[in-house]
């Protein structure tokens, strides 16, 4: 009685696409990635090519994450179930990290280059 | 189609029950990521179109929110603003999609249109409300999966709504 219809795929192409349009948001961000930690109230930027190891105070206890080469993870987090360490490593503008229940959430912003001689230099570099 | 204005509500409890045994169903299936569902709940609904007048629909619609934010115990949290928007965006645009179209579209086309309106209409709420600026780094996520769960949700209604002979008496008997 009921087959899928021509208006089923209409709608279904129309969805598709949205979805698709909508990882634009943050593919075309480039240039120097930074990573954003957001504790709480209070969000820290910090430099993705710079290690660091940097403890966060939630709710919970504590939230450590580590930047290493270039990537950054969760290397601990005082929470039960631990996603957010098996999270393992990210390294993208875009991608992100959370731990709901110390409520840390790290994500890779791509830095809007302004000028372009700075974007050349980091290059030549 | 169905002109009597009357609710008939012995139907609307059936429904509403029905919804609400899902969503407990859906409540023991451990998620990934909160906030990820598959949204079976969301079958009665789907369902229930082409059977019920608008108000019915919106009392099943209003039933079905209050009932999971009872079992969920999130009735007074920010977590029941998520849920009546994303219920009524897509309660309104399935109405549109199944009164424009009617026999045009199949319960898929339905099912995708809900899907879409709750999903846009709930990272609106979480923009203003839970995520802010991070929004936008879920937004595919959520997409994508509503775009998969329902394509399930609407080849399981439209089998539904070929093979069950209740559902063809309910029709019979009451449209």
């Amino acid at each position: 009685m009921k087959k899928i219809t021509l208006i089923d795929i209409i709608i279904f192409i129309l969805f598709l696409t949205i979805s698709i349009l909508s990882f634009t948001l943050y593919t075309n961000v480039s240039g120097k990635p930074e990573v954003h930690i957001t504790s709480g109230d209070k969000e820290f930027v910090y430099d993705l090519s710079v290690d660091t190891m940097a403890t966060f105070e939630g709710p919970i206890g504590n939230t450590s994450v580590e930047i290493l080469n270039n990537k950054v993870h969760i290397h601990s987090s005082d929470c039960k179930n631990q996603i957010c360490v098996l999270s393992g490593w990210i390294d993208k503008p875009g991608q992100w990290l959370s731990c709901l229940p110390n409520d840390v959430f790290v994500l890779i912003k791509g830095k809007q280059d302004d000028s372009q001689g700075e974007e050349i230099d980091d290059f030549s570099f | 189609m169905i002109s009597h204005s009357k609710i008939r509500i012995d139907l609307v409890a059936l429904f509403a029950a029905c919804a609400l045994f899902l969503s407990t169903i859906e409540y023991m299936i451990p998620k990934p990521i909160p906030f990820l569902r598959l949204g079976i709940a969301n079958i009665p609904l789907i369902i229930a179109l082409g059977v019920f007048n608008n108000r019915e629909y919106f009392l099943l619609l209003l039933l079905k929110v209050l009932g999971q934010a009872l079992i969920s115990g999130t009735i007074f949290s920010y977590i029941i603003l998520f849920s009546l928007a994303g219920s009524l965006s897509s309660a309104i645009f399935m109405l549109i999609t199944y009164k424009l179209f009617k026999e045009k579209v199949s319960r898929v086309g339905i099912s995708l249109s809900g899907a879409f309106a709750s999903t846009i209409s709930q990272l609106i709420i979480s923009r203003i409300i839970l995520f802010e600026e991070a929004t936008y780094v879920i937004a595919p996520l959520f997409l994508f999966s509503g775009l998969i769960s329902s394509i399930i949700l609407g080849i399981f209604a439209n089998e539904f709504i070929q093979k069950s002979i209740w559902y063809k008496n309910l029709k019979e008997r009451h449209v």
